[in-house]
């Protein structure tokens, strides 16, 4: 058992790797990507029209306000032009280049984010603690999603669904526990494909509502937007620092220091913690509220 | 999903042309949007995106040329916290362009490719049903929120000024 997990763990390392680099290559470098301009001004277009529009903010009530960042307008009217049919120079062959070149910008982003971490070196290391024991709080989701997803009826697929918040170092990781074709595999593909539709909207709302809501630390919101990919991370940002402008340089360390933590030491916590805890939970809860399966009549494959 | 799991391929010349200018139009857009947005001088943005590129092109190289199984997003964090630490003589430079450019209007120009490429997904989304769908906010939401209480008790035990 315990070997088991070693030879797991150094499997799962190298496949986060390839993931990335495997996808950027395919994508930029055997083709010219940057010779699909229409691709390319497609996206000018969209973020010259998000920034005119500026960020716009609702009131739900008194205290409650949601905003909405041009960060999500050039997402979704990209989703849109994707998925529109008059739009012909936007295709499948394009949604690739821009997914690949995609995995090269994340670059810059993370090289930003790693500038405000260096200028703000004296503040990681004090907060050191906070930031390393933040990575556990990760850990909710094996205790409040599971047992849903038991009584939603899914099985073996809940290990994978919900011992992290699956992004691609995590299926990584599960993939490589219970091999591509099993039922946790299958699990943690609809999460991760659920969540890269939907993730990114979806944790903007939820920060601009827990920022005007919840009476927490400024730095704790910066540290808890780096718990999933770089453009979810991104996404609740955005709110962020809208709700708290004088501390700009400060949570861009936090949210990229955070960030930079999930994919090294999250994936460990996942491995070692996460992936153990769950299959103890659903042996537990399984035999107690386990419904009829309903992979088969929901379109699992 | 497969596209997930399949070989590598090698880095050429040409290759590393392509990056260089994928990153020189990612940042002529940043830096319109950086413009309209936030009425930065394009010219100041345009050296931090340079700049910004420049980690981004050695971070991917070494991934690629260095034997280490080392992810390029960890040299990436390193050379950029490097050049921008308060005793580094690099770091007035670095900090005076690279703050031209405002976080959102990287992340703008970002999300509009994401957008596109997540286009892909669309089908395979369509047919996993509401179940998924309850379960995956379920898992975002508790993640964020268990991670944003976490931090908060111990910045509070740890005494951390609001």
């Amino acid at each position: 058992m315990g070997e088991g997990i070693i030879s797991n763990n150094d499997d799962s390392t190298t496949d986060v790797q390839h993931i990335y680099r495997n996808k950027t290559d395919k994508r930029i470098l055997k083709k010219n990507p940057w010779k699909d301009y229409g691709l390319h001004i497609s996206v000018l277009v969209l973020v010259i029209i998000a920034e005119l529009i500026g960020p716009i903010e609702i009131n739900l009530s008194k205290s409650v306000s949601v905003s909405i960042m041009p960060l999500l307008y050039t997402m979704v009217l990209g989703l849109i032009f994707y998925l529109a049919k008059p739009i012909t120079w936007i295709q499948r062959k394009q949604a690739r280049v821009a997914e690949g070149a995609m995995m090269l910008f994340i670059g810059v982003l993370i090289a930003k984010l790693a500038v405000s971490s260096g200028q703000s070196i004296h503040l990681i290391f004090q907060m050191g603690p906070a930031l390393m024991l933040q990575e556990l709080g990760h850990l909710a989701t094996i205790l409040i999603a599971l047992p849903v997803a038991l009584l939603l009826g899914f099985k073996r697929e809940t290990i994978g669904m919900t011992n992290s918040i699956g992004r691609e170092p995590e299926v990584a990781v599960v993939v490589d526990k219970y091999g591509f074709n099993s039922p946790e595999a299958r699990g943690i593909f609809a999460l991760f494909i659920v969540g890269t539709i939907i993730g990114t909207v979806f944790i903007s709302f939820l920060t601009s509502i827990s920022v005007s809501l919840l009476p927490l630390h400024p730095f704790a919101f910066a540290m808890a937007s780096g718990v999933g990919s770089a453009s979810m991370n991104a996404a609740s940002l955005g709110p962020t620092l809208a709700a708290f402008p004088a501390l700009e340089t400060q949570i861009e360390a936090f949210a990229g220091f955070s960030n930079l933590l999930s994919f090294s030491v999250g994936i460990y916590i996942v491995i070692f913690i996460a992936i153990p805890l769950c299959e103890k939970l659903y042996s537990i809860l399984e035999p107690k509220i386990g419904r009829d399966a309903i992979i088969d009549e929901d379109g699992g494959e | 999903m497969v596209e997930l799991i399949d070989g590598s391929e090698n880095v050429s010349v040409h290759g590393i042309f392509n990056w260089i200018l994928l990153l020189a139009i990612f940042s002529v857009i940043t830096c319109i949007g950086n413009y309209i947005g936030y009425e930065h001088p394009i010219g100041d943005s345009l050296v931090g995106m340079g700049i910004l590129s420049l980690i981004t092109l050695i971070g991917v190289w070494m991934e690629r040329k260095l034997p280490l199984n080392i992810s390029s997003i960890i040299y990436i964090s390193v050379i950029g916290i490097i050049i921008a630490l308060p005793i580094m003589p690099t770091s007035s430079f670095v900090l005076h362009y690279v703050s031209q450019v405002e976080l959102l209007s990287i992340v703008t120009v970002f999300l509009a490719y994401v957008g596109i490429g997540m286009g892909k997904s669309w089908n395979e989304f369509k047919a996993l049903g509401w179940r998924a769908v309850i379960v995956t906010i379920l898992v975002i939401a508790s993640t964020y929120l268990g991670s944003a209480i976490v931090a908060h008790i111990i910045l509070v035990l740890t005494g951390v000024p609001v």
